[in-house]
């Protein structure tokens, strides 16, 4: 389960770490939280993980070896699940993937001390919230249709290149899927106005995410407060059965607020 | 005799509310999150190229040619629109053979490469984090 080569062993005061290993950095924390022994983070074999505390914060770590490239699947998830299950119970200010710092030493004094103010605010600012994360993506064939149906160019480009054999129609091609690009962006663009405003009496903050689809009808996330969860679940699950077949919607979450936090 | 023992903490996990694939996890801990300046970036594998093909989805010539290719492909039928010709030879669902999913991203294909690196990854106990002594109120 740990390291067998590393001599990191059980104990959590400073011990000197051997010097191909540095500290990875998950994210920030109050002071008084406890990590359960079992818990473990990015790396292979992955670090056990361990909380360095200053003043009333504290930093989520484990040990990186530095020899070692970072970035696999598993890295990946393991640095979001455990910002995520700790952000359902306390607290979290995430930091972005590939956050290493050479000792719990530097964690210290160049992390949690210089910031221990901001960061002390911005702990007691998301107490109580967590984020969630709304995805809705258009339906292939009905967006399609929608398109067709308002917009005669497309029509026409549609009625061209069905006549024509496709070695001629490349250039009509291209436009008529531009098009649908850019009557797609327009729906996107109403459709996450309205859903942030339809969210708004149940959440406390929304940033709009760049699409990261094509099809993408909304994505969006939300600061909600943990009392208000249900509400805002019930409003997602209304705007989905509103929706119906037309858009697919998928909710993200609770998870650390990593939209809401800002360097 | 035997009683199947759920895997520890098994059902009191706080949920997700729903499994986030990889792509999700992509487009949140890469691009969100607090950045300092003062720490050291070690190596990062395979991660830049995920991310670029991320960008390059949304409209690219590639694109516009799978949604015009999408759209050749659509079952005419649902339109309500008149277009005899074509209508009578093909009433069979053209649109659920070849163009599904012909608008796909990127993200998803890169996404689903790699979905044998996380099977491994969902056996891994849970971790738990909690606060000190906060029961008492």
């Amino acid at each position: 389960m740990t390291g067998s080569t590393r001599q990191s062993g059980a104990g959590d005061r400073a011990e000197a770490p051997p010097r191909n290993t540095a500290c990875y950095v998950y994210g920030i924390l109050p002071e008084d939280v406890e990590i359960s022994e079992d818990a473990v983070g990015v790396g292979d074999p992955p670090g056990r993980v361990k909380i360095i505390r200053h003043g009333e914060i504290a930093a989520l770590v484990s040990d990186v070896d530095v020899d070692r490239p970072l970035g696999r699947a598993q890295d990946l998830v393991a640095h979001e699940q455990l910002l995520d299950e700790a952000a359902a119970e306390v607290p979290v200010l995430p930091l972005r993937f590939g956050a290493v710092m050479t000792t719990p030493e530097a964690v210290v004094e160049e992390l949690l001390a210089p910031h221990h103010d901001s960061f002390a605010a911005a702990l007691k600012q998301i107490e109580g919230r967590a984020q969630f994360v709304l995805k809705a993506r258009y339906a292939e064939q009905p967006v399609l249709v929608e398109v067709l149906t308002e917009n005669a160019e497309a029509r026409q480009l549609r009625d061209r290149i069905r006549q024509l054999p496709e070695e001629v129609t490349r250039n009509e091609r291209i436009r008529l899927g531009e098009l649908i690009t850019q009557i797609i962006a327009a729906k996107r663009e109403a459709d996450t106005r309205a859903v942030v405003e339809r969210f708004e009496p149940v959440t406390v903050g929304a940033v709009v995410r760049d699409p990261s689809h094509e099809r993408d009808a909304a994505h969006v996330a939300f600061l909600v407060e943990n009392d208000r969860q249900a509400d805002f679940e019930r409003a997602v699950g209304e705007l989905r059965s509103e929706w119906g077949d037309r858009v697919e919607v998928r909710l993200l979450g609770p998870m650390a607020p990593y939209d809401f936090v800002t360097t | 005799m035997t009683v199947a023992v759920p895997p520890a903490g098994g059902g009191g996990l706080p949920g997700r509310s729903s499994g986030s694939g990889l792509a999700d996890v992509i487009d949140t801990i890469l691009d969100k999150g607090l950045v300092i300046d003062a720490y050291v970036r070690v190596s990062l594998v395979g991660i830049e190229i995920l991310t670029i093909d991320v960008r390059v989805v949304v409209a690219s010539v590639d694109t516009y040619l799978r949604f015009a290719e999408a759209v050749n492909r659509l079952d005419l039928a649902s339109q309500q629109q008149g277009l005899p010709d074509l209508l009578s030879s093909a009433p069979q669902k053209i649109a659920h053979g070849k163009s599904k999913g012909v608008a796909q991203g990127v993200l998803e294909a890169a996404g689903e490469k790699l979905q044998d690196l996380m099977a491994s990854y969902a056996e891994e106990p849970a971790p738990r984090t909690r606060r000190r002594q906060r029961e008492e109120d």
